[in-house]
């Protein structure tokens, strides 16, 4: 009996010591053997990655006004594994986010751990959505920190400023695609932060439990060289001259010659940076840089100055004009008005086609090829904005027999406007070609200057002496001898020059009756503070009166005399009292570079 | 009788005696663990307590911060040219010609020839 009982007692003890070894090595099994699995589920079930965002550097313009700010705003995200009730957070939220409730219960059914639902909602709505929520004692919805870019000017510098948009449409990230947004994007962006948390099973961040942390590094703010005042000037009278002409493109720059920086630049049409799905693609092309177009008379300044850079005439050789009907090439060349014998003075003045052909010819077409290349036509400039064309400028091996009579009068040839504007910089700044810039430094969050753009010299296109020269002729195109009588500023003596120029066809030749007209100057002609072009792109006026010197011209005066009143600048005195030196009294070897 | 006093007698040699030093240190051992184990829970607690203070804080800070800088942007939109020329146009403000005697000029400005045509850049339409 009592051998019985022991044999019972002993395999009670057996079985018990087998089921808490069995517990046992279930235990050892889960904590040593799935450890690494384990671990992983939990952290992937608690531990996230928070993002901590960069704050994108704001724009400035030369005098510190706001030209792109940011907007906090907040990131809606649901985690469906964190929903404790769904329908009742549809009937809280859905006033807060402008949706109805049947519409966010159905995005709300949702397993994912990650869904956003907006990518904006402003600070404000997302606040008090979140308190209402923490009152009901719901979850599942979070609001992740995030911002929104504003222009406060909304339309104007539209070109410039560029805008943002998603690189990837699965991609949160908005990168810089267009303007000064794009070609600053690495300074502007900064650098995301992180901050590795653990959430409790209600969503809400266990602090003690913080993993590695790296804060955001913010975006750098950019300084621009615009004055808004002088953008506001530019922008207004364009818009006034498009209300007026209707034409299908109108283009204004400004532009200090000294530096090369630029202090405005337009287009019309344009596009509103806050609207931006609203904008039409025509209105987004900055055209000051992407557009190409034939220059028309503004180029013989180049043929000019070259010609008595390279000694093939001097201030006094006499040029026969043909009486306004030249025939070359088997094609008849014409003037406006017949000249007989004129030198190159009045040439410019006259804006002679056939004296600037002759003077090319004279030149012949590798050296007046080498001048067009050396005052920047057929490269870029190198401005900081992105998509900046090249122009078209054909090497002479590819000319034909009319090329050489065709380009003094800037046909044949394709320029963009700001390449048009530096050209005319180069002889307002004494023959320096500088390269133009629109950024002028970058600073950090403190306004502690990081970087600065320094006025840069890419080359000596002619002596001052020549540049002297061809100022001076220029001076006269805006007297009553000259084409631009309309483009003179009372007090200022300005020197500049007018392009009339029929509209290439884009399938080949010219489009009958549609012109491009333009007038590129500068003020004070003695001492230039700013170079200035109209471009106007088929203005909707009769042919007879479609010129350069009618168009643009009177646009450029309004613009410079604003501009000249906005930069207070010192009036001299009249442009009579400035005309040009005789110039026998010049030696022409210092026309000679 | 006999068997009485030996009952008692046996009795009186079994008892345990309690050893009041070495309890005393078992109970100053379990009462050290249970204080540590209370301790680490109170410690325990007053990090969460404190984090989520931290938490509160962070948010709050946010919070004022990303309003500071709604109200800024705010500002530089009313303050942007285009919001002042809508409140120029709408009359809302106007503007007020300063008098060339209110100008102190670091350059003179050129007076106004025989002719009368040269005059100062500056106000030439708004001066009296």
């Amino acid at each position: 009996m009592r051998g019985k009982a022991r044999v019972r007692a002993a395999i009670a003890c057996v079985v018990m010591a087998l089921i808490f070894t069995g517990f046992s090595a279930r235990l050892i099994h889960l904590q040593v053997g799935k450890h690494e699995e384990y671990t992983a589920l939990a952290a992937q079930k608690h531990s996230i990655r928070l993002t901590v965002p960069a704050r994108r550097g704001l724009i400035f313009d030369r005098n510190g006004e706001i030209l792109a700010t940011n907007i906090p705003v907040r990131k809606v995200v649901v985690d469906g594994s964190h929903l404790n009730n769904a329908e009742a957070l549809a009937a809280l939220a859905a006033p807060y986010l402008d949706l109805s409730e049947k519409a966010l219960g159905k995005e709300l059914k949702t397993s994912s751990k990650y869904k956003v639902l907006f990518s904006d909602l402003p600070e404000d709505k997302a606040l008090a959505l979140q308190k209402a929520m923490e009152k009901k004692g719901l979850r599942g919805m979070y609001f992740h920190q995030n911002t929104t870019r504003t222009y406060p000017n909304g339309p104007m510098l539209s070109h410039v400023l560029g805008f943002l948009s998603r690189k990837d449409p699965e991609d949160e990230h908005v990168v810089g695609v267009e303007g000064v947004e794009r070609s600053m994007q690495d300074a502007l962006c900064g650098k995301d932060g992180f901050r590795h948390i653990e959430r409790d099973r209600t969503g809400r961040e266990i602090v003690i439990y913080r993993g590695q942390e790296q804060a955001a590094k913010n975006g750098l703010s950019v300084q621009l060289t615009i004055d808004m005042g002088l953008q506001a000037i530019l922008e207004t009278e364009l818009d006034n001259a498009c209300k007026e002409l209707r034409p299908e493109n109108a283009i204004g720059i400004i532009i200090q010659p000294k530096t090369g920086e630029i202090l405005a630049m337009a287009s019309r049409p344009t596009f509103d940076l806050n609207q931006i799905n609203s904008a039409k693609p025509a209105g987004m092309k900055n055209r000051a840089i992407m557009d190409m177009l034939e220059p028309g008379s503004t180029f013989k300044i180049v043929v000019v100055a070259a010609a008595l850079n390279e000694r093939t005439v001097n201030e006094n050789t006499l040029v026969y004009c043909e009486n306004g009907s030249f025939a070359y090439g088997g094609r008849i060349l014409r003037d406006h008005h017949g000249y007989g014998q004129m030198n190159v003075h009045d040439i410019l003045m006259k804006s002679s086609n056939i004296g600037s052909a002759k003077l090319a010819l004279m030149m012949g077409d590798e050296k007046f090829y080498e001048y067009v290349r050396r005052f920047g036509f057929g490269e870029r400039t190198g401005v900081d904005l992105p998509g900046e064309i090249s122009g078209l400028v054909h090497p002479p091996a590819r000319w034909d027999k009319l090329t050489i009579t065709r380009m003094p009068m800037g046909h044949s040839v394709a320029v963009t406007p700001l390449q048009l504007a530096m050209s005319m910089a180069v002889i307002a700044n004494g023959g320096k070609l500088m390269r133009p810039h629109i950024i002028q430094s970058v600073k950090d969050s403190e306004g502690k200057e990081i970087q600065n753009f320094a006025p840069e010299v890419v080359r000596q296109v002619v002596p001052a002496k020549t540049a002297e020269f061809v100022s001076k002729a220029l001076m006269e195109v805006v007297t009553e001898r000259g084409t631009a009588t309309l483009a003179s500023v009372n007090g200022f003596a300005v020197a500049g020059k007018t392009g009339t120029a029929q509209k290439v066809d884009p399938r080949g030749g010219y489009t009958e009756g549609k012109y491009v007209t333009s007038f590129v100057g500068y003020l004070p002609a003695e001492d230039p503070q700013l170079v200035c072009l109209i471009l106007i792109d088929d203005a909707k006026l009769s042919p007879s009166v479609n010129y350069g010197g009618l168009v643009a011209a009177p646009i450029f005066s309004r613009v410079a005399e604003k501009a000249a009143r906005y930069l207070d600048l010192t009036p001299a005195s009249r442009a009579e009292a400035l005309l040009p030196v005789a110039m026998r009294q010049t030696d022409p070897t210092e026309f000679r570079q | 009788m006999n068997s009485m006093t030996l009952t008692a007698g046996h009795r009186s040699s079994h008892v345990n005696p309690i050893h009041l030093g070495s309890l005393t240190r078992w109970l100053l051992l379990a009462f050290a663990f249970s204080a540590c184990g209370l301790l680490f829970v109170y410690v325990k607690n007053q990090q969460h307590f404190l984090g989520e203070q931290t938490r509160q804080a962070e948010r709050s800070i946010r919070e004022v911060r990303a309003h500071n800088e709604v109200l800024l942007a705010r500002i530089s939109a009313l303050s942007s040219r285009s919001e002042l020329q809508r409140k120029l146009d709408q009359k809302f403000i106007t503007l007020q010609p300063i008098r060339d005697t209110s100008i102190a000029r670091l350059v003179p400005p050129a007076t106004a020839g025989n002719d009368g045509v040269l005059r100062t850049a500056a106000n030439e339409r708004l001066s009296p």
